[in-house]
C-alpha cells in the first residue's frame, strides 16, 4: 500500500479534508478532556494520586499538542492557534469530554466528583484505545507512527482507570453506590464518544482507519465486558449534541474562554 | 538544652551529630530532636501542598501548549515533593500515633503555619513566571543548606527535590524572559508581578536576626538540622538574583537597595515584619481563599481515601 | 523418590552511604530474614562496604516489568526537563553584558555583534 506523506496529503485537497476531519476530533478529545484533568491538579483526594492523575493530564495534552501539529504541518494553522482560538462549533471533541468533573469552578468552591471523573476518562480511554488501534496501519504514515506511540500509554491510562473502578465496586457500599451513580450519569453524554462523524464511511474508504465498526465494536465489547466484570447494568448511551458534528454544550465555551485566557491577550506575542 | 545534664543516650547522640553522622528513622533520637524536626518537615510539606495552589491557578490559562506542559509538570513536582516530605514528616510521627491526616488537620485548623509566599494572590500570568523563578530560587538556596541536615530521610528527600527545582527555576527564567523581551503589555506585567512579589520574597527568609538567634534556630544549628541564619540565606538570594533582575530592565521596587562594595552586604528596605506575621498567621490576601478550597476538597476526597485505607487487596 | 529441598529467594538491597538510596544488589537462598542477611553480609560484602541492609523475600515483592512499562516516555517528554531552556544560559550572558532599558529596548552603545542565541 502507498502511504500517504505529510506533503502528499496536504498536496490533496480532498486527503487533507479528510485526515483534518480525524485529526480535530482526536486533538480536541485530548485537550479538553486534559484540560478537565489539569483542574484537579493540587487537590486530588489522596497526594499520590494527585502526582498520578497529573501525569495523565499532561500527557493527554501531549497527545493533543502532537496532532495539532500534524495540522499544523498540513497547513490548517499555528498549532497553538488551533488549540486556544478555534470556536467551539469548530470543536470536534465528543460532548463527554467536556463536561465539568463536578459542581463549581475551579479556582472557588470546586465541588469535584471523583467517581465522575474516573469513569468518564475511561470511557474516553477505551474510545481513543479501539481507535488508536484502527489506525495504527493508517494510509497516513505520520498518523500511523503517532497512533503507535500513543497507544503504549493509553494503555497505562486504562489500567490506571480501570484499577480505580474495581477499587471503587468491591470497598464498600458507599464507593460502590458512587460508581453506579457515575455509571450512570456518563451515558447522558457518552452517545457521540464511540462516533467517528459524518466523514467515518469516507476514513474507512481511504483506508485512513480500520472499518468503522470493527473501531466501534472494540470499543462495545470493552465496556461491556468491563460492566459484566464489576456487576454494572449495559451502558445505553444518549446522544443529546453531537459534538463530532460541532454541537456542544455550554461547559465547552467555559473551558475555551479558560484555556485561551492568556494567549487571547496577544495572539501574534511570544508567550 | 544544657550539655551538662545529659543522659548518655543523648551524649552519644550529640556525639553523633558532631561528626557528621546521618540520623535514620528509627534511630534512638532525643524528644526534643523529634519534634524540631516534625515541626520544620511538616510545616515544609503543607508549604508545598499548600503552595501548588497559586500556580495551579494558570495551570488551565497557561498560553501555549508546550506552556501548558510545562507548569502542569512543574506543579505536579511540588505536589510531588509535598508527597516526599509528608512520608517523611508521617515516619517521624509514628511514635506519637499520629499520620499525615493530622498533619492536614494541623493545617486546616492553623496550628501549621505555611510559607508566607503561598498566601499572597497571583492575578496575571507574570506571577506564574516569577514564582517559579524567584520563589523557587529562593525556596533552593534554603533547601541547598538543608542538604546537609542530620536527618538522613530529610537530607534523601531534599535530594530529589532541589533536582527538580532547577527545573522549575529554568521554567520561571523561560516565561520571565520571554515577558520581558515581549510587548509593551508583556514587559509591563512582568514589572508589575515583580513589584507585588518582592517584599514576600525578603519575607521568605525570615526576619533578620538581630545579635540574637531565636531558640528554635539555636536548637535547630545544634542539631545540625540548620546550618545557616536567615540573613545569611537573603543575602546569597540578592547576590545571586538582584544583577539578573536588573539586566532584564526591570526596576526592584527598593531605590535604597545595595551592594557595599567591600563587604559585599546587600543593604536594603526592611519588608513590614508585622505583616509578615499576620500573613503567615492565615490571614494573608489568599490565606482563606486557598485554605477553604483544600480543605473542602479534602474533605469531600475523604471518601475516596477510606477506599483505599488498609482496604482488602483488589486484582 | 528422596524429598528434593526448597528454600525461599531473598532479594538484597544495600545502601553505600547515608544520602544514597538502597540498590537492589542479587539474592540469596535462606530460611529466615535474620539467616539471609547474615548469609547476604558474608557474600557481597567481603570487600564493599554498606551503611544499611535490606532483605526482602521475593515472594513479597510485587513489580512492574519493562513489558508494561513500554509505553513510558515514548511521546516526546522533553517539557518536563531543562533540555529546551539550554538557550537560557547565553541570554543570561548577553544581557549581563547588554542590559536592557526600562522600556525594554537594548542599552545605549550596544552593537548588534553579540548576536543573541535562540
Amino acid at each position: 500500500m502507498q502511504r500517504w506523506t505529510i506533503e502528499e496529503a496536504a498536496a490533496n485537497p480532498e486527503r487533507s479534508r479528510l485526515v483534518s476531519e480525524l485529526l480535530w476530533q482526536l486533538a480536541d478529545d485530548d485537550m479538553i478532556i486534559g484540560f478537565r484533568d489539569q483542574e484537579w491538579l493540587g487537590l486530588a483526594p489522596h497526594i499520590e494520586e494527585d502526582v498520578a492523575f497529573g501525569s495523565i493530564g499532561q500527557e493527554e495534552i501531549g497527545h493533543a499538542a502532537l496532532y495539532y501539529g500534524l495540522l499544523e504541518q498540513l497547513g490548517y494553522g499555528k498549532a497553538d492557534d488551533l488549540a486556544s482560538l478555534r470556536t467551539a462549533a469548530e470543536r470536534r471533541n465528543s460532548v463527554l469530554v467536556e463536561q465539568p468533573n463536578g459542581a463549581g469552578h475551579y479556582l472557588e468552591s470546586p465541588h469535584y466528583d471523583w467517581a465522575w471523573t474516573i469513569v468518564r476518562h475511561y470511557l474516553h480511554d477505551v474510545w481513543e484505545t479501539a481507535l488508536l488501534g484502527g489506525l495504527t496501519d493508517s494510509v497516513f504514515e505520520p498518523l500511523a507512527d503517532a497512533a503507535g506511540k500513543i497507544l503504549r500509554e493509553k494503555r497505562y491510562h486504562l489500567a490506571h482507570q480501570e484499577l480505580w473502578m474495581r477499587t471503587m465496586a468491591a470497598h464498600d457500599p458507599d464507593s460502590r453506590g458512587r460508581l453506579e451513580d457515575a455509571w450512570r450519569r456518563v451515558q447522558a453524554w457518552a452517545g457521540d464518544l464511540a462516533d467517528l462523524g459524518p466523514s467515518g464511511a469516507d476514513f474507512e474508504a481511504a483506508g485512513l482507519c480500520q472499518s468503522v465498526e470493527s473501531i466501534v465494536g472494540r470499543y462495545h465489547v470493552r465496556v461491556s465486558e468491563m460492566a459484566g466484570a464489576l456487576g454494572l447494568p449495559a451502558m445505553e448511551c444518549e446522544t443529546r449534541q453531537n459534538g463530532r458534528c460541532g454541537e456542544h454544550t455550554e461547559a465547552l465555551q467555559q473551558a475555551l474562554d479558560t484555556l485561551s485566557e492568556v494567549y487571547r491577550l496577544d495572539p501574534t506575542a511570544n508567550w | 538544652m544544657p550539655e551538662e545534664t545529659l543522659t548518655d543516650q543523648e551524649a552519644y547522640f550529640l556525639e553523633r551529630v558532631d561528626r557528621g553522622d546521618r540520623i535514620e528513622a528509627d534511630d534512638w533520637m532525643p524528644e526534643d530532636y523529634r519534634q524540631q524536626l516534625v515541626r520544620l518537615i511538616a510545616m515544609h510539606a503543607v508549604s508545598e501542598i499548600m503552595g501548588a495552589l497559586p500556580e495551579k491557578e494558570w495551570v488551565p490559562r497557561a498560553p501555549t501548549l508546550y506552556r501548558k506542559l510545562a507548569i502542569t509538570a512543574k506543579v505536579q513536582d511540588e505536589v510531588g515533593h509535598g508527597q516526599l516530605l509528608i512520608r517523611v514528616a508521617e515516619d517521624l510521627m509514628r511514635p506519637w500515633g499520629k499520620n499525615r491526616e493530622d498533619v492536614m488537620d494541623d493545617l486546616f485548623t492553623g496550628r501549621l503555619k505555611y510559607h508566607n509566599v503561598f498566601h499572597m494572590a497571583t492575578p496575571t500570568w507574570a506571577d506564574a513566571g516569577v514564582i517559579g523563578w524567584l520563589v523557587d530560587g529562593a525556596a533552593v538556596i534554603t533547601q541547598g543548606m538543608s542538604l546537609s541536615c542530620s536527618y538522613a530521610p530529610y537530607a534523601r528527600a531534599l535530594q530529589r527535590i532541589v533536582e527538580e527545582e532547577g527545573f522549575h527555576i529554568q521554567h520561571g527564567e523561560s516565561i520571565c524572559m520571554a515577558l520581558a523581551e515581549g510587548t509593551p503589555m508583556q514587559r509591563a506585567m512582568l514589572q508589575d508581578a515583580l513589584n507585588r512579589w518582592w517584599p514576600a520574597l525578603l519575607m521568605f527568609f525570615g526576619p533578620p536576626e538581630k545579635s540574637q538567634l531565636s531558640t528554635h534556630q539555636l536548637r535547630n544549628i545544634r542539631y545540625r538540622i540548620r546550618s545557616k541564619t536567615n540573613e545569611e540565606l537573603r543575602q546569597r538570594f540578592f547576590s545571586k538574583y538582584v544583577h539578573r533582575i536588573w539586566s532584564l530592565g526591570l526596576t526592584i521596587p527598593d531605590p535604597t537597595l545595595q551592594q557595599d562594595p567591600f563587604t559585599k552586604e546587600w543593604t536594603y528596605q526592611q519588608p513590614d515584619w508585622d505583616e509578615f506575621r499576620r500573613i503567615v498567621s492565615n490571614h494573608g490576601p489568599r490565606s482563606e481563599a486557598r485554605l477553604g478550597l483544600r480543605s473542602t476538597t479534602y474533605q469531600e476526597g475523604e471518601w475516596v481515601r477510606r477506599t483505599i485505607a488498609l482496604s482488602p487487596a483488589v486484582g | 523418590m528422596e524429598e528434593r529441598l526448597d528454600f525461599a529467594v531473598y532479594e538484597v538491597f544495600a545502601q553505600a552511604d547515608a544520602l544514597s538510596p538502597h540498590v537492589h544488589v542479587f539474592n540469596v537462598l535462606a530460611s529466615s530474614p535474620d539467616m539471609a542477611m547474615a548469609l547476604a553480609e558474608e557474600n557481597f560484602f567481603r570487600r564493599a562496604e554498606f551503611v544499611s541492609l535490606w532483605v526482602v523475600r521475593r515472594d513479597q515483592i510485587h513489580h512492574i516489568g519493562h513489558h508494561d512499562r513500554e509505553g513510558f516516555k515514548k511521546t516526546p517528554k522533553a517539557y518536563r526537563t531543562t533540555e529546551d531552556y539550554k538557550y537560557l544560559r547565553d541570554k543570561w550572558r548577553y544581557y549581563r553584558d547588554h542590559p536592557m532599558n526600562p522600556d525594554g529596548s537594548e542599552a545605549e552603545g550596544v552593537t548588534g555583534d553579540a548576536a543573541m542565541d535562540d
